[in-house]
């Protein structure tokens, strides 16, 4: 089962859920915005290995914005800080992101009931694009798991700011 | 509801959901990893599709042990090496997020199995930049869902492929 908006509210106050910071504005039916944060992190080398880890440097984004061209790949992330020890959260993109062509995640939507920190966007643009600090790209929506729960205690937990892929860890 | 680690578990031991084989390392917090078998079929990009009635000419190929190179622009088929589905839950198929921070797509937007459906599960691998990708490496993971109402049996393509499977066309 999916939460509402106001019960995604409720559990905020009760602290079930984690968002920080958290602004009532930002919620939807199903869901609450996330807004990008600062920072780009952008790979380096010519080609990606899956199994060790990747050159990259990390671009801050103007106030006047940074064009992401299209079919490139950045990792951002969101603003907020993210996670909940009793709802599992997903990522989607806002309809009027996904409008404009931004994949904000690649196959990749699941977050570990556990695991908390800013959240990282995988950045896919297939038009060119200008992206703002601090505009709202994604939303999370929390779903009611089934069966006792384990905690994430992952590789990526509080994660701050964009992080590359640690797929070399596995 | 989309069920914990811990649940998915115990219904494997049940038998009433299979990823096999089963490593319990493999179970995440809200999902279980599935690795990359080593079938793989490129499909041209230069040639145009007919929805209806592909006709793809492709080979079946191995990926060798030291690695294969994606480039961007094109699609590969693979498959998972595990078998995986359930008869009680609804299965969901996405990448990690590992392989989502490398660029690669495992799916094209067709995430959700049926119920029913056991097999080793084609994989639309795509990525947004070139990467290399290794025979039986940890690519993505599954999520099981309770569904509701009365069960509706399916009956259609694809039910019993387990390699890298090509589209049959859609009318």
């Amino acid at each position: 089962m999916i939460l509402t908006g106001s019960e995604i509210s409720a559990n905020v106050e009760q602290g079930r859920i984690n968002i920080s910071p958290f602004r009532s504005e930002q919620l939807n039916p199903n869901s609450y915005d996330l807004r990008l944060g600062k920072t780009l992190l952008v790979y380096t080398g010519e080609h990606l290995d899956s199994l060790q880890p990747n050159p990259y440097e990390l671009v801050p984004i103007p106030e006047e914005g940074t064009v992401l061209q299209k079919g490139a790949f950045y990792l951002g992330a969101s603003e907020e800080i993210v996670g909940s020890d009793y709802f599992v959260p997903m990522l989607h993109c806002k309809s009027g992101i996904a409008r404009l062509g931004l994949f904000i995640h690649i196959t990749s939507d699941l977050i570990d009931i556990g695991s908390h920190g800013n959240l990282t966007f995988q950045l896919h643009p297939t038009l060119n694009i200008r992206v703002y600090p601090g505009m709202r790209l994604g939303q999370v929506s929390f779903w009611k798991p089934l069966g006792d729960i384990t905690l994430y205690e992952g590789k990526y937990q509080n994660s701050k700011g964009p992080i590359a892929s640690k797929n070399y860890f596995s | 509801m989309i069920l914990t680690g811990k649940e998915i578990e115990e219904n494997i031991r049940k038998g009433t959901i299979t990823v096999s084989p089963f490593n319990p390392e493999s179970i995440n917090p809200n999902s279980i990893n599935y690795h990359l078998e080593d079938s793989y079929i490129e499909l041209s990009t230069d040639e145009t599709i007919d929805s209806r009635s592909p006709d793809l000419s492709y080979k079946r190929k191995k990926i060798p042990q030291e690695g294969l190179l994606l480039q961007p622009g094109r699609l590969y088929l693979c498959n998972t090496r595990e078998v995986i589905g359930s008869k009680h839950f609804v299965t969901s198929l996405i990448g990690r997020s590992s392989i989502g921070r490398l660029g690669i797509f495992l799916q094209v937007s067709a995430d959700l199995g049926h119920q029913d459906e056991i097999h080793q599960w084609t994989l639309e691998i795509k990525c947004v930049k070139p990467v290399v990708i290794y025979p039986f490496m940890t690519i993505g993971q599954v999520t099981f869902w309770l569904p509701q109402g009365n069960h509706y049996p399916k009956q259609g393509f694809y039910k019993h492929f387990d390699l890298p499977t090509t589209s049959k066309g859609v009318l």
